[in-house]
């Protein structure tokens, strides 16, 4: 059974702060959505709405055809994965396991089965008369997995569930999270604040601000066309350059930028208006003695192993852009900074 | 809305008892002092021109004052021993050190009862060393009070200091270690200030144990060693002067707040960790 | 790193050690005794005064009404206690902060004034009678550290646990008993046992509240010190040390004695 999550003008206030502001969303059948934004964004609060911890001001909450909105949390159906865990220390991994299944009244054999076909299902067959308190981090976080799917819930939410691992296992279970998901082609909901596992793994991501959706896109496009300056900076997009384009010429829009021309290939770029905004991760500004681009005095530089990265001074404020590793520049020197379009993308100004 | 419902339901029957059985009857206590007939503060116009009375306060207050001194002083030293013995060691002595305080008031006075009786122990032991020709009865005196008194506070003081002195993290010594700081200069100037605001806590406890109880100048110091508590019993079970007894009870309740709010004040300004 | 210590230091524990545990040794003694008098260390060794002690009604009577009050007590204070409890560790935005003092107040306000003001406005007052004044006074006495104790596992407590169990279909109510009490089990015994043993050994609450017939096993002792001075005390003691030690032994057991110094 799989059914979609949607959320209507949901708005939310924590006190008399509004934490949320008009949200909509639709997550689509067998979908994997993540939140993504840094701490008081509001993806926590969305989650803990359609898990019916906190109940929103004003909107609705649909899972299929079920209005979610003042159902009692615990006769929601969803299957939730904490950030802590939060299995229940005084029971076995196999009770932890069947927990939900015992709430949903069924027999002792059939529960104590199926409990340990999802144990065997995470990898954690042989361990299923262990304690919480006997497991290593990623082992609870299997258990977790397990304890959330073993009810076969039409939603799936993951509260940052990754973030008290290491980096290497970090990697392993979001693997396994993405694989049990698509597998069981459950609609799922995630909420992080790491970029990196949020794009790896999901189908569409949202990225959050001060309560609000900034964009609901791909990895793809989120990556490569962020929608206005706060997902650009938020996906690398360091620097922010005013531009004005003045013209064409042989495939090339021609711009003015901090005083000086520059060429960008029109298969590119696709200008919003005459006045835009130019944004360049660190790599889509190359760092070059001589060159068509924008003047600049370098500064500070740094060793980032695959470039030098350096903090540059030029009419258009300060940039940070990265040099070949052949020649490093030396502090205090001229040079031009050359647009690279793969790595530059072009916004609206009232984007900013 | 409805989470503070439910949170105000839960707390709720637990605030009805404390109000309805604690804190109608305190009030109710605390008015009948003003409501003499002879004058709102008629009372204690009396109990303060009493000779008598004022001894009793005084002689409570000074018991209380040296108990406490002594709790702190023996209980901190004692701890500082245990905090730093082996952990085998450390545990017995901790267990040492709960024992008595989980044995009742009225068994552990009676000990020194024992002890310091015209035919006890004491008296023995110094019969046979010669240092006394005959026994003489060292109960019903303000030292045989106050020696009981401490034996029922020190372990609770060594409780509260091992607490404080396991409370400071290594690492803070050993960095004044590393800044070239003695041991005496890292007693004095890290863990002596550290541990103040904890014995402050510690001491006041001494102190409002000792000054509102019982059992013991009941039994060490008698009739002779008249004390707040024994005196409220007194008039109000022997005597059923309530308006006297509830002066009295008046009294113990100042004093007693005043001590805790501003000892909790002063332990919060000295608290290094909170500014 | 232990630091090292001073010869002088750790003689002076020593003396400390023998101050606490010396009495408590000459009870034991002097409760063994065969002659008539209290003395120590006893010339003859006999049981007679225990079983003297247990021949005197007075004491079986108030030893059951000691126990009664100190489990009856508890529990009700655990009942009223262990909810507002919860409520304070769940709820720290909607509850306002000046709450946990309410609940301290018993420990705050001299136990003597509190046994005076409930006989006088409770029991004389209201004429409630003497056993219900005085398992309210114990109940009264022993709720801090109901409240307290409970609340310091509930404070460390991760709420998730709960809401992971609501979310997987377990009501708020339910989960409370499954997931929450099961979890602070230790916190629980704790407070159970501290609150006993006060409840046991209240000397000043019992005080006023003890009529023709009601009584609590150490007032009885004070009255019976005021009149003999024989050994039956001394054996009367020695079983509420027992007692004392088979509660130790189980908090021990449970949580180790380190707890008691935090």
């Amino acid at each position: 059974m799989t059914v979609s999550l949607t959320l209507e003008n949901i708005t939310a206030h924590y006190g008399k702060t509004m934490v949320l502001e008009d949200l909509d969303l639709h997550v689509g059948e067998g979908e994997l959505v993540s939140l993504l934004g840094s701490s008081g964004c509001g993806k926590t609060t969305t989650l803990r709405l359609v898990a019916g911890f906190l109940e929103p001001t004003s909107g609705r909450i649909r899972l299929g055809e079920r209005d979610l909105t003042r159902l009692p949390s615990h006769a929601r159906d969803i299957g939730l994965v904490f950030q802590t865990y939060a299995l229940f220390p005084h029971l076995s991994v196999r009770d932890n396991v069947a927990f939900g299944l015992k709430q949903r009244g069924i027999a002792t054999s059939d529960r104590n089965k199926r409990a340990m076909d999802m144990i065997e299902r995470v990898g954690l067959s042989g361990f299923a008369d262990r304690y919480p308190a006997n497991l290593s981090g990623g082992q609870r976080q299997r258990v977790a997995l397990a304890r959330a799917l073993v009810i076969d819930p039409p939603l799936l939410m993951f509260d940052e569930p990754l973030s008290n691992l290491d980096a290497k296992l970090r990697v392993e279970m979001r693997v396994e999270i993405r694989r049990l998901q698509q597998a069981n082609g459950t609609t799922a909901l995630y909420v992080t604040h790491d970029q990196e596992e949020a794009f790896s793994i999901s189908d569409r991501v949202a990225i959050m601000n001060k309560g609000r959706i900034m964009q609901l896109d791909t990895p793809e496009v989120l990556y490569s066309r962020p929608a206005n300056a706060f997902v650009a900076d938020f996906v690398g997009f360091e620097n922010v350059i005013e531009a004005v384009a003045t013209g064409e010429e042989g495939g090339m829009i021609l711009a003015e930028a901090g005083g000086a021309q520059l060429k960008l290939p029109k298969s590119h770029f696709e200008l919003p208006a005459k006045e835009f905004l130019l944004a360049a991760r660190a790599d889509g500004l190359l760092v070059a003695e001589t060159g068509e681009g924008l003047p600049a005095t370098l500064g500070l530089r740094t060793y980032l192993g695959r470039a030098y990265q350096y903090v540059c001074e030029t009419r258009a404020g300060n940039l940070t852009a990265n040099g070949p590793l052949g020649a490093p520049l030396e502090t205090g020197a001229n040079a031009v900074l050359i647009p690279q379009p793969e790595q530059c993308c072009v916004l609206h100004r009232e984007a900013r | 809305m409805k989470h503070r419902l439910l949170a105000w339901g839960l707390a709720l029957p637990a605030i009805l008892l404390v109000a309805i059985f604690l804190g109608l009857p305190v009030i109710e206590t605390l008015l009948t002092t003003f409501a003499d007939p002879k004058g709102a503060f008629a009372p204690y116009i009396k109990f303060f021109n009493s000779g008598f009375r004022r001894t009793v306060l005084w002689r409570t207050m000074e018991v209380a004052v040296i108990t406490t001194v002594l709790s702190v002083l023996i209980g901190f030293v004692t701890a500082w021993v245990v905090a730093n013995a082996p952990a085998k060691a450390k545990s017995y002595l901790i267990i040492a050190a709960v024992f008595p305080l989980l044995t009742g008031v009225v068994v552990r006075s009676f000990a020194w009862l024992v002890i310091l009786g015209k035919n006890g122990i004491l008296n023995s032991l110094l019969l046979a060393l010669g240092v006394i020709s005959e026994p003489f009865s060292m109960l019903y005196t303000q030292g045989a009070v106050i020696v009981a008194m401490v034996y029922l506070f020190v372990p609770l003081m060594i409780l509260t200091c091992v607490g404080v002195l396991e409370g400071i993290p290594q690492d803070l010594t050993d960095a004044a270690a590393s800044l070239g700081a003695t041991q005496w200069g890292i007693f004095k100037q890290v863990i002596l200030p550290m541990a103040v605001p904890g014995l402050i806590v510690g001491a006041v406890l001494v102190f409002t144990g000792s000054f509102t109880s019982y059992a013991t100048p009941q039994l060490l110091g008698g009739e002779r060693q008249m004390m707040m508590g024994t005196f409220l019993h007194q008039r109000a079970m022997v005597v059923f002067d309530w308006v006297g007894a509830s002066t009295i009870a008046a009294i113990m309740v100042v004093v007693t707040l005043a001590t805790v709010l501003l000892m909790s004040r002063l332990a919060r300004k000295l608290n290094p960790v909170a500014g | 790193m232990k630091r090292k210590l001073h010869p002088a230091l750790i003689a002076f524990a020593v003396l400390v050690f023998i101050f606490l545990t010396g009495p408590l040794v000459i009870i034991i003694g002097s409760s063994l005794s065969s002659s008539e008098f209290l003395e120590f260390p006893p010339q003859g060794l006999s049981l007679r005064w225990y079983e003297n002690a247990f021949d005197i009604s007075a004491f079986r009577r108030t030893m059951g009404t000691s126990f009664f009050l100190a489990v009856a007590g508890t529990a009700l204070s655990m009942l009223v206690g262990v909810p507002a409890a919860y409520a304070m560790a769940r709820y720290r935005v909607e509850l306002p902060g000046w709450l946990g003092n309410v609940f301290v107040l018993p420990v705050l306000i001299p136990e003597i004034v509190l046994g005076f003001s409930i006989m006088k406005t409770i029991t004389t007052g209201y004429e409630v009678p003497v056993l219900p004044s005085l398992l309210i006074g114990h109940a009264l006495l022993v709720l801090p550290y109901c409240v307290r104790v409970t609340g310091a596992s509930l404070n460390s407590f991760d709420f998730s646990i709960e809401e992971a169990a609501v979310s997987l279909g377990c009501p708020r109510w339910k989960a409370f008993f499954v997931v929450i009490l099961p979890n602070i089990r230790a916190g629980l015994i704790a407070a159970f046992i501290l609150a006993f043993i006060t409840s046991l050994n209240d000397v000043s609450i019992s005080l006023f509240l003890t009529g023709p017939g009601v009584s609590t096993l150490p007032i009885q002792l004070l009255a019976h010190m005021e009149q003999f001075f024989d050994p039956t005390i001394a054996s009367v003691s020695v079983v509420l040390m027992f007692i004392t030690v088979g509660v130790m032994a189980v908090v021990e057991r449970t949580l180790g004695l380190t707890f008691l110094t935090k």
